[in-house]
C-alpha cells in the first residue's frame, strides 16, 4: 500500500472515530437521565435515602440477623460499598416484616423470620438473602399517595372523553376541509391553528366560572371539555390531512353502485382511514394525559393523575425512589403512544424519514 | 327536464350546505368554549367588582414589585432558551442528516425527551438535581466529587437558577425542534448543495449560502413554535426551586391562583396576569401565522 493511500485511510479513521463519539456523547446525554429515573424507580428506600445512590437497583437483598440489646439486630448489605449496615434492634417480629418490606423493599413473612431466628441457636450471625419486590415503589407510592388510584382512572376517562369529542367534532370539520372547496375554508384554517396556540392557561382561568355554572367543574367532563379545545384542532388537521389521502372517486363509484353518501363513507373511506383516525385518538390521549396546569386549575377534590404526581414532586422530597416511581408511571402510556405514532410525529413536519 | 335541472341545483346546494353543516360542530364548540370564555376574561380584566370599566387591575398588576421580575425572567428564558435550542436542534439536524449508519437508532434515541410528560421530566431533573440525587452520584463514582461531597444545585443565585432552567427546559424541547428542522432539510433537493461544492465552496459556506437560506421558512415556523411554548414554561421552575423564587408570568397565575387564592388581589391579579400572558403569546402566534401564511401553499404538503 503506498503512503498516500495509507494516510488517506488514516485520516479518515480518525474524523470516524470523532464522529462517532460526538454522536455517542450525545446519546449519552439523553439517555442518562431516562436511565437514572427508571433505575431510581426500583431503588429501595433505605437506598434512596444512601449517598451516592446505588446506579443499578438490586435483585436481592443480603442481610445478617443476630442477637442485639433490646431483641434482634438486623443489618443489611450496602451494595454500593459491600459492608453490612445495622437498621433495626428490636424483639417485635411483626415490626421487623413490615420494616423489611416498606424500606428495605424486600417481604419477608413472620414465619420466615422465626425459621432464621430458629438458626440463631446453632449459628451467630445468621446471614441470609431475599428477592428484592422490584414493583415494591410502584405499589407504595399509590398506597402513600392520596387519590393516586382514582385519579388514574379520571385521567383514563377524561382522555376517552376527550377522544371521542375531539374526534368527532374534529372529525367531520376534517373531512368537509378535505373534500370540499367553501367560502372562509384558508380563514377557519388559521383561526384553527391560532386556537391551537393559545396558551392554555388563559382557557382555563375563564372556564373555571363557565364550567361552575354548568356543574361541570372538578369533573372529568369539563375538563375533556377544555382539552378538546385543543385537540378538535389537531384532529381537524390530522383527518383532514388522512382523508385527503383517500381519492374520492371510491365514494364516487360506491354511489353509483346505489350508496348514499354516509353510506358510501361509512364503507369505503372510513376503512381506509382507521389507522390514521387512531393515531388522531393517541395524540388526543397524549395531550389529554400529560397536561398539567389547566387540570391543576379546573380540579379541587378531583385530581387528574399529572396533578397527583405534580403534587408529590413539589415541596419537600426525600424519597427520590417515589418521585421516579410517579413520574414513571406517568411517562409509561405517553412514551408507549408516541412510539407507536411516530411515524406520524415525523411525517407532521413534512416527511422525515431516515 | 324541469325535474333534472331542479335535481342538479339541488345537488349543488347540497355540496354547498354540507360543509357547512360538518364545520358547525366545531365552530359552535369554539365559539361556546373558546370565544366566550377568552372574551369574558377580557371584559372581566377591565371591571370592577361593582361591574363598572376600570384600568385598577392592570394598574395593579403593573406596580406588582414582582411583575418586573417575571416579565424579566421569562424574557430571558425566552431568549436563551429559544437561542441555544436552536442552535443545538439545527446542529443534531444536519448529523442525522448525514444519514451515518446508526442514524436511525440515533433519531430514535433523540424523540424519547419528546415523548416524556413534562411531569415526568420534572421528576427526572429533581430527583437528580437535589444534594444527594443522581447527578452528584454520578459525578462521585466518576471521581469529581469526593466521597461524601455535594455540590448544591438549586441553591443560588437567580442566575444561576435560570441557567438551570433553560438547561432543563433544552434537554427536554431540542428534539422536537430538530424534527421540524430535519424535515425542512430533507426537502432540499440535494443537487442544490452539490452544485454549492462543485463551485468550490466549502461545508461551511455551502451551510451558510445555501442550505440555510432555504431552510428559512422552516427556520422561522421551529423558532416560533418554541417561543410560544417557551413563555408558558412554569412547572418545571415550580418543581425544581418552589413558588416565588424564581417568578415568571404563568408561575404567577398559578401561584395567585392556587397557592394563595384568598387574598384579597388574588382575583385581580390573576386576571391581570392572564391578559398579559394572553397578549404576549397571541402576538407570537399571530407572527408565526403571518409567516405560515406566507408559505401557504406548502401547508397542504406540511400535514399531508
Amino acid at each position: 500500500m503506498s503512503s498516500p493511500r495509507r494516510r488517506y485511510w488514516i485520516i479518515k479513521g480518525i474524523k470516524s472515530t470523532l464522529f462517532y463519539l460526538l454522536v455517542i456523547t450525545i446519546a449519552l446525554l439523553i439517555i442518562l437521565p431516562v436511565f437514572f429515573i427508571v433505575s431510581l424507580s426500583f431503588l429501595t428506600t433505605h437506598e434512596a435515602y444512601s449517598y451516592p445512590l446505588p446506579l443499578l437497583p438490586g435483585l436481592t437483598s443480603r442481610f445478617i440477623l443476630t442477637h442485639g440489646e433490646r431483641g434482634y439486630l438486623l443489618s443489611v448489605q450496602d451494595r454500593v460499598t459491600g459492608e453490612y449496615e445495622t437498621v433495626l434492634d428490636t424483639d417485635d417480629l411483626e415490626k421487623m416484616s413490615v420494616y423489611m418490606e416498606d424500606r428495605l423493599g424486600t417481604p419477608v413473612s413472620i414465619p420466615e423470620l422465626e425459621e432464621q431466628i430458629a438458626r440463631l441457636s446453632t449459628e451467630d450471625p445468621v446471614y441470609f438473602s431475599k428477592s428484592t419486590d422490584l414493583l415494591h415503589n410502584y405499589k407504595l407510592f399509590f398506597q402513600i399517595t392520596r387519590d393516586a388510584v382514582p385519579a388514574l382512572v379520571r385521567s383514563l376517562q377524561i382522555a376517552a372523553l376527550t377522544i371521542i369529542i375531539s374526534l368527532s367534532v374534529g372529525g367531520v370539520a376534517g373531512y368537509a376541509f378535505a373534500r370540499y372547496l367553501f367560502f372562509g375554508k384558508d380563514m377557519m384554517k388559521f383561526s384553527v391553528l391560532f386556537v391551537r396556540m393559545f396558551p392554555a392557561i388563559a382557557i382555563a382561568i375563564p372556564m373555571v366560572i363557565i364550567l361552575a355554572r354548568m356543574g361541570f367543574y372538578d369533573r372529568p367532563l369539563g375538563l375533556a371539555l377544555v382539552y378538546s379545545i385543543g385537540n378538535i384542532a389537531l384532529t381537524t388537521w390530522i383527518t383532514a390531512s388522512i382523508f385527503m389521502g383517500i381519492p374520492e372517486s371510491l365514494e364516487e363509484a360506491a354511489q353509483v353502485f346505489g350508496a348514499n353518501r354516509l353510506q358510501a363513507f361509512i364503507k369505503t373511506t372510513l376503512p381506509l382511514a382507521l389507522p390514521g383516525l387512531a393515531a388522531a385518538a393517541m395524540f388526543a390521549f397524549i395531550g389529554a394525559w400529560n397536561e398539567t396546569v389547566a387540570a391543576l386549575i379546573l380540579t379541587q377534590f378531583n385530581p387528574t393523575f399529572s396533578v397527583v404526581v405534580y403534587q408529590s414532586l413539589v415541596g419537600a422530597t426525600g424519597q427520590v425512589n417515589l418521585a421516579a416511581a410517579g413520574g414513571m408511571v406517568m411517562a409509561i402510556p405517553a412514551v408507549i403512544f408516541t412510539f407507536i405514532i411516530r411515524r406520524y410525529v415525523q411525517q407532521m413536519w413534512g416527511g422525515v424519514t431516515i | 327536464m324541469e325535474a333534472a335541472r331542479q335535481r342538479q341545483q339541488n345537488r349543488l346546494l347540497g355540496k354547498q350546505l354540507l360543509p357547512y353543516l360538518l364545520v358547525i360542530p366545531a365552530f359552535t364548540f369554539y365559539v361556546l368554549f373558546w370565544l366566550r370564555p377568552v372574551l369574558g376574561q377580557f371584559i372581566a380584566s377591565f371591571t370592577d367588582a361593582a361591574g363598572n370599566f376600570t384600568l385598577n387591575n392592570y394598574r395593579l398588576v403593573f406596580s406588582d414589585p414582582e411583575f418586573g421580575i417575571a416579565f424579566g425572567n421569562t424574557a430571558i428564558i425566552v431568549v436563551f432558551s429559544v437561542t441555544i435550542e436552536f442552535f443545538l436542534a439545527l446542529f443534531l439536524a444536519l448529523l442525522i442528516n448525514r444519514k451515518f449508519r446508526g442514524a436511525s437508532i440515533f433519531l430514535f434515541l433523540v424523540m424519547i425527551p419528546m415523548a416524556l410528560p413534562i411531569v415526568s421530566v420534572a421528576s427526572m431533573w429533581k430527583t437528580g438535581l437535589t444534594t444527594n440525587g443522581w447527578i452528584n452520584s454520578l459525578l462521585m463514582y466518576i471521581g469529581v466529587l469526593e466521597a461524601g461531597e455535594s455540590i448544591y444545585w438549586l441553591a443560588g443565585s437567580r442566575w444561576k437558577m435560570l441557567a438551570l432552567i433553560i438547561i432543563v427546559d433544552a434537554w427536554q424541547v431540542i428534539p422536537s425542534v430538530m424534527i421540524i428542522l430535519l424535515a425542512g432539510l430533507q426537502n432540499i433537493p440535494q443537487e442544490t448543495e452539490e452544485a454549492g461544492y462543485v463551485f468550490g465552496g466549502n461545508y461551511l459556506t455551502v451551510l451558510r449560502k445555501i442550505t440555510l437560506p432555504i431552510l428559512g421558512p422552516t427556520i422561522q415556523t421551529a423558532v416560533i413554535l418554541r417561543l410560544i411554548a417557551a413563555i408558558q414554561i412554569w412547572l418545571i421552575i415550580v418543581v425544581l426551586i418552589g413558588f416565588s423564587r424564581v417568578p415568571v408570568l404563568v408561575e404567577r397565575i398559578v401561584y395567585y391562583e392556587k397557592e394563595v387564592p384568598r387574598l384579597d388581589i388574588s382575583p385581580l391579579m390573576v386576571a391581570g396576569y392572564t391578559v398579559v400572558v394572553t397578549v404576549v403569546v397571541s402576538i407570537a402566534a399571530l407572527t408565526y401565522l403571518r409567516v405560515f401564511s406566507r408559505r401557504n401553499t406548502e401547508v397542504e404538503d406540511e400535514f399531508a
